[in-house]
C-alpha cells in the first residue's frame, strides 16, 4: 500500500499531537491534567486582562510622614472603597530577634490604622497575626512595640492561632488539599490588608505580601511553625491561600523603609531601602518588591508559578507603576542562602 | 488569693469544653489543661465530669483527637486528651495510647539527605519524635507533650518513648534550652523559648533524664533577662513545680500579672497552666 505525501504529513502531525499530549498528560499526572489545563488557560487569559496598579512611595525613615505616603499609595494604586468595612490589618510579626529587622515596624501599621479610621471611613479595624515560632505572641508584641501602639490607638489584637476555626474549601487544587481551617476573624472580615516586611527568605527567596498570608493560618491546628503546610509545597500553598481566601477586599502595603537581606526570614541584616509599596494585586506588589530588591520576579519560583497560573501579574508591561520611580529605589539585596 | 480557679470554672462552655478565650470555640488543649488544673478541686467535680464526657465524645475512630469538634483529623492534641484522661484506664484510653505510639514524625534515612540536613541545620534527622500533624516532621512541643502523656499512662520503656527522649536531646540548643526544634539556622543559633524549654525539661524529668543539656536548660529558664509576660511565667511555674524546684518567684511574678477577673491575658489556657502549677490551690 502506498501512502501519499499528504497522508504521511497528516499522520506525522497527528502522531506528534498524540505524543505531545501524552507527554503533557504524564507530566501533569501529579496534579491532574484538567487542573493543569485550567491554570494554563487562566494564565494565558491573564495576558490579555487589564494590568495591575502598584504604587511606590519613597519614605526615608520611620520618623517621616508615613500617613501621607499611605494616602498617596492608596490613591495611586486605587485602593478599595472601605467605607463601613470591618478591616483586618495583618502585619508580619514572625518573631523578635534583637537587631534583626524581621518584622513590620509599628510606625507603618500605626499610620495605616490612622488612615483607615480617619480617611477611609472603615467601621472597625483589628490587628491580627498568628505568630510562627512561639506559642504566645505577647512577648513579641511587647518587644516589637506593638503592645504600646495598639493600647495607644485602642485597637484589639486578635491572635489568629487560637481564633475560632472555620473550614473553607480550597478551589485551586495547587496544594492537593480540599479544605483548610482558617481564623473566623479573617473569614468574616470585609477586607484584609497584608502589611509585610520587605525581606529575603531562605525558602521562597523573597517574603512580602503573599508569604505574609501564612500568618492567617491557625497554629492550633497546623502547629508551630505551620510546617505541615510547607510539606504541601510553600509555593502551591501560598497560591492556594491567595486563590481561596474568602475576604472580598484585599490590599498590600509593604514596609521596605528598612528591609532585610541575607539569612531571612529571621536573621537578615538591615537595608535602608526607604520605600513603601502598595496595591491590590499581591502578585504585582511582590514582583515590584522583588525588583526593588534587585531580583528578577520571573526567576522567583513562587511568583513565576502564580503568574503562569493567572493569579496576578508580574510582567512590567502589565504593571502600571506610579509614585516614586522604581529605579530610584532599587537596591541590590544580598540573597538568602538557599536551604 | 488568686482568682484563677474561679475564672476557669466560670469559663466553661455549654458543651463541657473550654476555648482559648472565654466564650470561644471549645478546643481539646484548653479543655484538657483545665481538667488537669481543676482535677483536685472537689467543687469542680461536676464540671470535670462534664468536660470528661465532652472530651471523650471527640475521640475519633482511629483512637486520636483533632483540635476541636470541627476537626476530623487526629493530631497533636491527642496527647493533651490522653494526659487528662490517663487515669480512666478504659477502652478509650487504650485506643488513644495506641494512636500515640503509632504516630511517628518524618524520619529521614537517605544518607545524602541526612548529610545535607546535618550540614545546614545541625540536627540528626534519623531520630524522630512526634509531629503536630500526621505526615509532618517532628517538633519539640508535641514530642515533649506526648512523653508527658505516655508517662501519665505508665508507658516508660517503649522504644518510641526512648526515641522521643533522644529526639529532645538532639534538638537542644548548645547554649541551653529548646525552641520549636531548630537549634540552628543557616547563619547562626536560634534562641530558645520558655514554653518549649519548660515542657522539654518536664518530659525529661518525668523519664529521669538528667545531663548537661538539662542543666543548661535549667540555667536558662532561671534567668530573668526575658520579656515579662504571663505566658513565660506560667511555663516557668509549671516546670519548677513538676521538677521539684521552688515556685515562689514565679507565683510572685504571676500575682502582679493576674487580671481582676482572675485570668492571665484573658486566656483560658494560660490561666489553666498557672493553676496546674498550683496557683490558687
Amino acid at each position: 500500500m502506498r501512502i501519499s505525501r499528504r497522508a504521511l504529513l497528516r499522520l506525522t502531525l497527528a502522531g506528534g499531537i498524540v505524543a505531545g499530549g501524552a507527554v503533557i498528560f504524564k507530566q501533569t499526572e501529579d496534579v491532574g491534567f484538567d487542573k493543569w489545563l485550567r491554570w494554563m488557560a487562566r494564565g494565558q487569559a491573564a495576558r490579555f486582562a487589564m494590568g495591575s496598579r502598584v504604587a511606590l512611595a519613597g519614605v526615608p525613615s520611620y520618623e517621616a510622614d508615613i500617613r501621607a505616603a499611605i494616602r498617596a499609595i492608596w490613591r495611586d494604586a486605587q485602593g478599595p472603597d472601605l467605607r463601613g468595612a470591618r478591616v483586618v490589618v495583618k502585619p508580619n510579626l514572625v518573631d523578635f530577634v534583637a537587631g534583626r529587622p524581621c518584622y513590620t515596624m509599628p510606625q507603618v501599621t500605626g499610620a495605616l490604622i490612622d488612615f483607615l479610621r480617619d480617611e477611609a471611613g472603615v467601621r472597625s479595624v483589628v490587628a491580627a497575626e498568628g505568630v510562627t515560632f512561639r506559642r504566645d505572641p505577647h512577648a513579641i508584641l511587647i518587644d516589637t512595640g506593638y503592645r504600646d501602639l495598639l493600647q495607644q490607638k485602642d485597637v484589639e489584637f486578635v491572635d489568629l492561632n487560637y481564633d475560632d476555626l472555620v473550614k473553607i474549601p480550597l478551589r485551586g487544587g495547587y496544594a492537593k488539599m480540599d479544605s483548610l481551617f482558617m481564623a473566623r476573624t479573617v473569614v468574616e472580615a470585609d477586607a484584609l490588608i497584608s502589611v509585610p516586611k520587605l525581606k529575603t527568605h531562605h525558602w521562597t527567596r523573597i517574603s512580602a505580601s503573599l508569604k505574609n498570608l501564612f500568618g492567617i493560618v491557625p497554629g492550633a491546628k497546623y502547629g508551630f511553625p505551620k510546617n505541615t503546610l510547607h510539606f504541601h509545597g510553600i509555593d502551591a500553598f501560598v497560591a492556594e491561600l491567595w486563590d481561596s481566601l474568602p475576604t472580598p477586599n484585599r490590599f498590600a502595603l509593604v514596609d521596605g523603609i528598612v528591609g532585610s537581606q541575607g539569612d531571612g526570614p529571621l536573621l537578615g541584616t538591615p537595608v535602608a531601602s526607604g520605600v513603601l509599596i502598595g496595591g491590590s494585586d499581591f502578585l504585582a506588589v511582590d514582583a515590584t518588591a522583588a525588583r526593588v530588591m534587585g531580583f528578577e520576579p520571573a526567576n522567583i519560583e513562587i511568583l513565576a508559578f502564580m503568574a503562569w497560573a493567572g493569579l496576578g501579574q508580574i510582567d512590567t508591561h502589565k504593571i502600571q507603576l506610579s509614585g516614586t520611580p522604581l529605579d530610584a529605589l532599587r537596591r541590590d539585596y544580598e540573597p538568602a542562602p538557599q536551604v | 488569693m488568686s482568682r484563677a480557679p474561679v475564672f476557669l470554672r466560670e469559663s466553661q462552655n455549654a458543651d463541657g469544653g473550654w476555648g482559648y478565650k472565654r466564650g470561644g470555640m471549645s478546643f481539646v488543649e484548653p479543655t484538657a489543661a483545665v481538667m488537669l488544673a481543676l482535677f483536685r478541686s472537689k467543687e469542680s467535680d461536676a464540671q470535670v465530669q462534664h468536660a470528661r464526657r465532652f472530651l471523650t465524645s471527640l475521640q475519633h475512630a482511629d483512637g486520636g483527637w483533632g483540635v476541636a469538634a470541627v476537626d476530623e483529623e487526629s493530631g497533636w492534641m491527642t496527647a493533651w486528651a490522653m494526659w487528662a484522661l490517663a487515669t480512666a484506664e478504659n477502652e478509650a484510653t487504650a485506643r488513644g495510647q495506641s494512636w500515640l505510639l503509632e504516630s511517628v514524625g518524618i524520619r529521614v534515612t537517605d544518607p545524602k539527605q541526612v548529610q545535607g540536613i546535618q550540614k545546614v541545620l545541625k540536627i540528626d534527622p534519623r531520630v524522630t519524635g512526634w509531629a503536630w500533624q500526621p505526615g509532618d516532621a517532628a517538633w519539640v512541643f508535641p514530642t515533649a507533650l506526648t512523653l508527658l502523656a505516655l508517662d501519665a499512662l505508665g508507658v516508660r520503656d517503649h522504644p518510641r518513648a526512648q526515641e522521643g527522649i533522644q529526639y529532645l536531646l538532639d534538638r537542644a540548643i548548645p547554649s541551653g534550652g529548646w525552641n520549636i526544634g531548630n537549634p540552628f539556622m543557616v547563619s547562626g543559633t536560634l534562641p530558645p523559648t520558655v514554653e518549649c524549654t519548660a515542657l522539654a525539661l518536664m518530659a525529661l524529668h518525668a523519664f529521669r533524664v538528667e545531663n548537661a543539656s538539662t542543666g543548661r536548660a535549667r540555667d536558662y529558664i532561671a534567668r530573668e533577662d526575658f520579656t515579662q509576660t504571663a505566658f513565660e511565667w506560667v511555663w516557668r511555674a509549671l516546670c519548677w513545680q513538676k521538677t521539684g524546684a521552688p515556685t515562689k518567684r514565679a507565683f510572685d511574678a504571676l500575682a502582679r500579672l493576674e487580671s481582676a477577673d482572675g485570668s492571665f491575658d484573658g486566656n483560658v489556657f494560660t490561666t489553666a497552666l498557672a493553676v496546674m502549677a498550683g496557683l490558687g490551690q
